[in-house]
């Protein structure tokens, strides 16, 4: 039994040791009182110092003071309610962030030994994609010894009978299920001895979401038989609900991978290595007791191997980076890929986080310097309650204490009532965006940690400073109560730049033309690399489509694109420019392409039929690689190289958000045609063309089911998320701004309050009401500036993080920041003048009588 | 006689020596150290009983419930086989001090 045990052991029973304690000094005082002794010490005071050998005194004296501030907060249900209420909103903003962020990052997938999952992705030095083709896959998942296992999904959309859109259905290896721990509702899951077998009966999985819509829940749907892109497949089971594998949407339905092709039919996804092939996310999970390194090295070895076989489709010196698998945030990385000398684009996912962080920070920043406020002036306030307990031999460090520990239960009722808010607003946000079902946002014991932490840091905040100053009987409140209005005033002010910026964004975006025709252009997705289509039957197929589109009522011109603008997909690359890095974004498009998207070709001429090594770019592109030279004739190290025969008006078609994107665009390459979108401008409603595309299409090869949209729906969703965007920053900007102002109304009263007395000797003497008001501003109006210049600072810097989502706004735009600064001191000069007109009411003859 | 202070290292070491030939309850040992002393040192409450507590804490003696020569159910203190080693620990550094501090008085 050692001490530390022997400690606890007493804290367990401690009533009984006390009662010990107690008896024994009661039999020596009686002992003593026999022989004559007396003693007159406190036998209580005695007792409490004999305890405290064992080192828990200081658990009473908590105890004592949390039941004393409980009774403090509970003889003023307005200063707690409105303390608390501030806290809810300071740190539930921060909890909503952190939570997000613990669901993306920090939580485990809900799926079976999450930890040991690593999701690869391909890279060689001058090329990376996150989607390998499927023999590559196969070949690692035969020859691989250091991964237990290997998971591949392909995500591919089907037409299903009965239903209006394509669903989405996700093609996986059959061990996919039984290694991520699914369970069925109904039926069973993949076998992965029978369903990839090459004489497998096609077999589907449902999803449970899909199962209930589209089937009622319907139990007895094992065994029946469902047509996918008009191909019968048997139905084995049903997913059970939380499951919804390595995709953040629920998929409708899984499909062994092994089947792909029958469903999709002609696809060549099994044996195609070329990087166009759509391809699987692979996944992996690291033999026991080795490391991902380990993985890392066999893979690498492996696609050398590999790369001696299949020379071009497998690069030189690729190698297989696994990051951690088994989190949301794995997810969010789609199938991207990219070529040149650039850098991987890498989801913005981080400095998102960051800035949204640094928001909410901020309103608990302002929230924390109201509630310091509060306390400063019930501090006052309880002077004659603290001078008496000075009186009756209270210790500075025993006061102090007493008062901190009123501030961290107030924070512990804040960090609650913050959870509260935090898990509303979270699961209200993720309900108006359509988040996945099974990414719960109830809080985890992270974000219940996270939250108690929030709370004691802002005690520390704004309890601490009062507390020591309500300790040390010193009546500097003013000084206090400045710096935390200048904290206040300076988190708010950054809160409304950047609201502005936004809203100056959205405007902008809104009113601007983006450099190319979107209103009257449907983007028609044929899918044909999905139905297996060789690039000469593509081409057949595409130029049927397209003099069949031309024929139509209304149509002006049609064209061809890899990337269809405003769509969610990307092709990012850099080249070496004289030193320094140009990153792009590439489109491979045919010469009808600008006319169709009304981009005007500023010089040069345009990208002819069959053309290799020519290339047209943006003229913003133009100006960033070779400033002050004619770009025209200059070569792009790009590839296989190519020379700048024509400069086009700057559009931002695929990253319409960043105004630092430019595009350069290439002619179209054989092996890209089954992968081509075609785009069609008309002159007449685009709804009407979309809908005659589809039956276009479907004319053409009745086995294919395209995807047609209209490109104005693609701009309008990206506006949606700048708008929600910049709705929330307002919100929470005005939420911050009322509460400094709420603060300036309070600390001006109060001084109004404290210099009655002055003001009324000098307007006995003759002062004017302009003096008067200079009189009681002037004290505010040196921390306010401080504020508002710190804050217009820390917009400045803050704002880099925006600056790719800003829609071409600079991140200095000065209209944001004047109308911001604008609505900042119109306010703080309301909340400030409100109060300081009791100034000039003073009656001198009533205000020195007073006291 | 004048009360002597005592200082509380050796408080510790006193009550560890007094328990050694059996368990006593806290007054006894107050009372024994006082007779012993000839009535030198005077143990008082505000000491004896933090001390003992202490020792409790370290485990150098436990308590059990006995009867005191009154009559009354009280606490004992025992010694225990740790105790027992701490007090020679200290009366062999207690000696080594003493025998230093004599031969500094002896010669100087």
């Amino acid at each position: 039994m050692n001490e530390s045990f022997r400690r606890l052991r007493y804290l367990l029973s401690r009533r009984r040791f006390d009662r010990e304690l107690a008896d024994d000094m009661v039999f020596h005082r009686e002992m003593a009182a026999r022989e004559g002794k007396r003693n007159f010490g406190s036998a209580l005071r005695l007792r409490e110092e004999a305890r405290d050998a064992w080192g828990w005194t200081w658990i009473d004296r908590l105890c004592q003071d949390v039941r004393y501030a409980a009774r403090m907060l509970r003889k003023s249900p307005g200063f707690t309610l409105v303390a608390v209420l501030m806290l809810a909103i300071g740190i539930g903003a921060n909890v909503a962030v952190f939570g997000f962020f613990d669901l993306m990052v920090l939580r485990p997938l809900n799926v079976r030994d999450p930890g040991t999952l690593l999701r690869f992705h391909r890279r060689a030095p001058a090329s990376y994609a996150f989607a390998l083709p499927y023999p590559e896959m196969a070949f690692f998942r035969e020859y691989s010894r250091t991964l237990s296992a290997v998971l591949a999904l392909n995500f591919t959309k089907v037409a299903v009978e009965g239903e209006e859109k394509q669903l989405d259905a996700n093609f996986v290896t059959a061990n996919y299920l039984s290694e991520l721990g699914a369970t069925a509702r109904l039926g069973r899951m993949f076998d992965p001895n029978r369903d990839e077998a090459a004489d497998a009966d096609p077999v589907v999985v449902l999803g449970h979401g899909f199962w209930q819509r589209h089937f009622g829940a319907d139990p007895l749907v094992v065994g029946r038989t469902i047509r996918l892109n008009g191909k019968p497949a048997t139905v084995i089971g049903v997913a059970a609900s939380d499951f919804s594998g390595l995709s953040l949407k629920e998929p409708a339905l899984w499909a062994p991978i092994t089947q792909q092709p029958y469903f999709a039919n002609g696809s060549h996804l099994l044996t195609d290595f070329s990087v166009e092939s759509s391809g699987v996310q692979m996944w992996g999970r690291v033999q026991p007791g080795l490391t991902p390194k380990a993985a890392e090295e066999e893979l690498r070895s492996l696609a050398a191997e590999l790369h001696k076989r299949h020379p071009t489709e497998i690069w030189e010196k690729e190698s297989l980076p696994g990051e951690p698998g088994g989190y949301a945030s794995s997810l969010t990385i789609g199938n991207r890929r990219g070529t040149g000398t650039g850098t991987e684009e890498r989801d913005p996912i981080y400095s998102v986080f960051a800035l949204v962080g640094t928001l909410a920070l901020l309103i608990l920043a302002v929230a924390c310097g109201n509630v310091g406020s509060l306390l400063l002036a019930r501090g006052a306030a309880r002077e004659r309650e603290i001078a008496i307990r000075v009186a009756v031999g209270a210790g500075n460090g025993r006061l102090i204490r007493q008062l901190f520990t009123e501030s961290l239960v107030l924070a512990l009722l804040g960090s609650m009532a913050g959870l509260a808010v935090g898990y509303a607003v979270l699961r209200s946000l993720m309900v108006l965006t359509g988040s996945p079902a099974w990414l719960d946002p109830a809080p985890d014991w992270r974000v219940v940690v996270f939250a108690i932490g929030a709370g004691f840091a802002s005690a520390i905040l704004f309890g601490l400073m009062p507390a020591l100053q309500a300790g040390r009987q010193r009546h500097r409140a003013i000084v206090t109560r400045q710096v935390l209005i200048g904290a206040q005033v300076a988190a708010s002010c950054v809160l409304l730049i950047v609201a502005g910026l936004l809203g100056r964004a959205l405007d902008h975006a809104m009113s601007t033309h983006p450099g190319f025709e979107y209103q009257r252009v449907v983007s028609i997705d044929p899918g044909l690399s999905r139905y297996g289509y060789s690039p000469a039957r593509a081409q057949a197929y595409l130029d049927t489509l397209q003099s069949r589109l031309r024929a139509l009522p209304g149509v002006e011109s049609v064209s061809l694109a890899l990337v269809p603008p405003l769509g969610d997909i990307s092709i990012g690359a850099g080249f070496g420019v004289d030193g320094h890095d140009v990153n792009v974004q590439i489109n491979h498009v045919d010469p009808q392409f600008f006319q169709t998207m009304k981009i005007p070709l500023l010089r040069g001429r345009n990208l002819m039929r069959g053309e290799t090594h020519a290339i047209v770019v943006g003229e913003s592109m133009a100006r960033r690689a070779w400033p002050g030279q004619d770009a025209l004739g200059k070569k792009v190290a790009l590839g296989e190289g190519y020379t700048v025969v024509g400069i086009a008006g700057s559009a931002r078609s695929a990253k319409l958000e960043d105004s630092d994107s430019v595009e350069v665009y290439l002619p179209i390459e054989t092996a890209d045609l089954p992968s081509l979108f075609v785009l069609a401008k008309t002159a007449a409603s685009p709804e009407d063309l979309a809908r005659s595309a589809v039956t276009v299409v479907r004319a053409i090869d009745p086995n294919t089911f395209p995807e047609v949209q209209l490109l104005r729906t693609g701009f309008r969703l990206k506006l949606e998320i700048l708008e929600s965007a910049a709705l929330a920053v307002s919100l929470l900007g005005s939420v911050a701004q009322l509460l400094a102002c709420l603060g300036i109304v309070g600390l001006v009263a109060y001084a109004v309050s404290q210099r009655t007395k002055e003001i009324g000797i000098r307007m006995a003497l003759g002062a004017k009401p302009s003096q008067v008001l200079s009189l009681v501003l002037r004290q505010f109006s040196r921390p306010v500036a401080a504020g508002l210049l710190v804050g217009v600072g820390a917009a400045a810097a803050l704002s880099q993080f925006l600056r790719g989502g800003l829609y071409g706004i600079s991140n200095l735009d000065p209209t944001a920041y004047l109308a911001a600064i604008a609505v900042f001191i119109l306010t703080v000069a309301v909340a400030a003048l409100l109060p300081a007109r009791r100034a000039l009411r003073i009656d001198p003859l009533r205000a020195l009588r007073y006291e | 006689m004048p009360k002597q202070e005592m200082p509380s290292g050796a408080l510790t070491l006193l009550i560890l020596r007094v328990l050694r030939s059996g368990a006593l309850h806290g007054y006894a040992i107050a009372q024994r150290i006082h007779v012993l002393s000839s009535e030198v040192l005077q143990v008082e409450e505000g000491a004896l009983y933090p001390a003992l507590q202490k020792i409790l804490l370290k485990g150098w003696a436990t308590s059990e419930w006995g009867v005191s020569e009154t009559n009354r159910k009280v606490r004992f203190y025992r010694l225990t086989p740790s105790g027992r080693k701490r007090l020679e620990a200290e009366l062999s550094g207690y000696h080594r001090v003493h025998e230093a501090i004599q031969s500094v008085l002896r010669t100087a």
